[in-house]
């Protein structure tokens, strides 16, 4: 008997799903969605960002060095000499905070860092310094790197001052203390970027907004099939299918198959595109589909909370909008997230696109393998199974199942 | 035998709100029941949970011996429901729609081409099967509505308002299709507002009134508690307001209700003998166009049990 049902109900969810398909095909929504719309996208990215061999960013960053001391010129020996920074950046020297001002605004530096008078000294005898970053909106990039280096100037700074002050209260003479820390380890600025939030600098900005745009894409895709769910229920016809003798979700599983099947199809189809046609990198290629399954999961789960709570069609079309924006700004699938304040940059953490992201900046990144992307690809599948529960409960209120 | 339909005590709340009060009734093998009641009085409520598509709160429901909260599978199969809305696709034909729910309802390819074939021919539709079902009629798309449920070869069927908003030939059209499949020892539950509709096809019938069965019987028994009371419809130019109150303080009225612009149903014991006192009690409130005094029927007893006309 169990046998028969599970074949039965196997047997009508493809029937829904072949059902739900074939209405997409016949009103296009479906080539358009899953093909058409990614595969242009891919193409825009590319066209705009991509096609290149060269590194994914050079940045000129310009130093006001006014304290002449060995701390400045310290920091811009040691990032030329990172892994992650040679050959990327070049720092060009200004005498004046003003004229470093005028060149940002002109475009000819990307940001510059100004080092006051009397940086060294004052940080040598403990009393620590301040280095301020210019910055101009035509290079975000420039600008995070430039802000990245004052953090970790700044952990330096703060380091030797504790050094400094630690000595003098250990009864290290002051004319003496600089030195005696230097002998102890807090000799000059080494300087590394490792760990530094500016992973998505690394990644070709064509793959970066290629992949921000389809993860953003997989909510409006499945949202095709949230709203054609609240429109059967409306018709009447998904009460219909309810009352065929099967058990209540085979009607919305089998809906939410085929929106699950064309998200897939519609992230491969951005990545396939972006590979195949201009030859970008998204990384390993286990991992990231991996991730866009994990991610379409999610979306899937999360648009169909929102079906679950909406009372017509164009009411969950209004709250899909609403959530696939929104989780975009915030997951980086617009706005890159190391140029989202501090406070957004962890609120990221919570959309599944944030994790993507991070997820798709390790694998292009790095070159990592899909173990790299286990955390990224759990939580996403996480954050799915929380909202998949929360819309199945909400479905058997509103007589969905 | 096996009654096709039990159902007891069943409740159903939303919230604070009790909207299906403790309702029981059954039918049995090739039995046609009607339900009837105004808007809102639970029908539709009744029927969801019937055909398992809601949960009560309380009480069971059995069909064919099966009861829906343990098996609701099992006795779905059994059950052909037809619900109010015309529940189709309108950009697929009726054929297509057919074959869509009859392999939801499992019908293999073979069995289910000819059935699709049979119920089309059933309803009338044979020759128009393959156009597509937005540019049918009300009473075509009805008519398909019912052939839905019909594939299966359901042992009880089930309709809600099967003839809402179709044109009076169609209506006959359906109400001949009923007939015959009762006839055929189909079992049917059948609501409608149409009084006339359910004492044409059912052979008892349910009273349901603010989520509660009031009354449950053979046409001949609910009418049977009238006594000698008999149906005056009454039609007048001017404030019929104004009359029905007037009509209802005299001695032998006992339900006044306003049923029109122009007209008055009254339940009135011996209402023969009391029409000069009716049209006295009218009084200058307006012109007394009409009177009918009609036999005790359905439609009295509903006056009488609810308080209230069908179309209320």
């Amino acid at each position: 008997m169990a046998k028969t049902l599970g074949k039965s109900t196997l047997s009508a969810l493809l029937v829904v799903g072949g059902h739900e398909l074939r209405s997409r095909l016949r009103d296009g929504t479906a080539p358009l969605i899953a093909l058409v719309a990614p595969i242009l996208l891919a193409t825009m990215f590319g066209l705009a960002l991509g096609g290149d061999d060269d590194p994914p960013f050079k940045a000129t960053i310009g130093v006001v060095d006014l304290d002449g001391g060995e701390f400045p010129a310290s920091v811009q020996r040691e990032a030329l000499n990172t892994d992650e920074l040679k050959g990327v950046l070049t720092f060009r020297q200004y005498p004046d905070e003003a004229a470093a001002r005028g060149a940002v605004d002109g475009g000819e530096s990307g940001a510059a860092l100004v080092f006051p008078a009397g940086f060294s000294e004052s940080v040598g005898a403990g009393r620590g310094g301040q280095v301020s970053v210019l910055e101009s909106p035509e290079s975000p990039l420039a600008g995070v790197v430039a802000r990245s280096m004052v953090d970790r100037i700044s952990a330096l700074v703060e380091a030797r001052t504790l050094a400094v002050r630690a000595s003098l209260e250990a009864g290290v003479p002051a004319d003496r203390v600089q030195l005696f820390v230097e002998e102890n380890g807090a000799a000059g600025p080494a300087l590394s970027l490792v760990g530094d939030p500016v992973s998505g600098g690394k990644v070709d900005l064509a793959v970066h907004y290629g992949a921000g745009m389809a993860v953003m894409f997989a909510f409006f895709v499945v949202g095709t099939t949230a709203r054609s769910l609240l429109v059967e229920r409306q018709n009447g016809t998904l009460d219909r299918m309810r009352a065929a003798p099967l058990p209540l979700w085979t009607a919305l599983m089998g809906k939410s198959a085929v929106g699950f099947g064309l998200a897939l199809v519609s992230m491969c189809a951005t990545w396939l595109s972006s590979v195949l046609i201009f030859g970008a990198s998204w990384g390993d290629p286990l991992g990231v589909f991996l991730l866009l399954l994990a991610h379409v999961f999610a979306a899937t789960a999360i648009v169909m909370l929102v079906a679950s709570r909406a009372k017509t069609d164009a009411q969950a079309d209004g709250y899909t909008l609403g959530v696939a924006f929104v989780f975009a700004f915030l997951g980086g699938s617009i706005v890159p997230v190391y140029n989202l304040p501090e406070w957004l940059r962890s609120v990221s953490l919570i959309t599944p696109n944030g994790w993507v992201s991070a997820g798709l900046s390790e694998l292009a990144g790095t070159g990592a393998g899909p173990s790299a992307v286990l955390v990224p690809i759990a939580v996403v599948t996480g954050i799915g199974v929380v909202a998949g529960t929360l819309a199945l409960l909400g479905f058997r209120k509103g007589r969905f199942a | 035998m096996t009654p096709a339909l039990v159902c007891e005590r069943l409740v159903k709340r939303y919230g604070d709100k009790t909207v299906v009060d403790r309702v029981g009734f059954h039918i049995d093998e090739g039995e046609a029941y009607g339900l009837l009641g105004p808007n809102g009085a639970g029908k539709t409520t009744t029927i969801s949970m019937l055909v398992g598509l809601l949960r009560p709160d309380e009480g069971s429901v059995r069909v064919g011996g099966i009861d829906v909260d343990e098996d609701p599978v099992a006795a779905k199969r059994l059950i052909g429901y037809v619900p109010q809305e015309i529940a189709l696709y309108p950009e697929l034909t009726a054929r297509e729609n057919l074959r869509y729910f009859g392999r939801l309802h499992g019908l293999p390819r073979r069995e289910l081409a000819s059935r699709i074939g049979e119920v089309l021919d059933l309803v009338g539709l044979s020759g128009r099967g393959d156009d597509k079902v937005g540019t049918y009629s009300g009473g075509m798309k009805r008519r398909t509505n019912i052939a839905v449920a019909l594939l299966h070869r359901p042992r009880l069927l089930i309709l809600d308002e099967p003839t809402v908003g179709v044109d009076p030939q169609s209506r006959v059209a359906i109400l001949d299709r009923v007939e015959a499949l009762v006839g055929e020892g189909m079992s049917l539950l059948y609501t409608s507002h149409y009084m006339e509709e359910v004492e044409r096809v059912c052979t008892r019938v349910g009273i349901i009134d603010q989520g509660r069965v009031v009354a449950d019987g053979s046409k001949r028994e609910l009418v049977a508690e009238l006594g000698g009371t008999d149906r005056v419809e009454l039609t007048l130019d001017g404030d019929v307001t104004a009359a029905a109150e007037k009509l209802r303080t005299v001695e032998g009225v006992s339900e006044a209700v306003v049923t029109g612009s122009s007209s008055i149903r009254l339940l009135v014991a011996g209402g023969r003998h009391l029409l000069p006192a009716l049209l006295s009690a009218v009084g200058d409130t307006g012109a007394v166009t009409g009177v009918e005094v009609v036999e005790p029927d359905l439609e009295a007893a509903f006056l009488h049990l609810t308080g209230s006309t069908l179309r209320d």
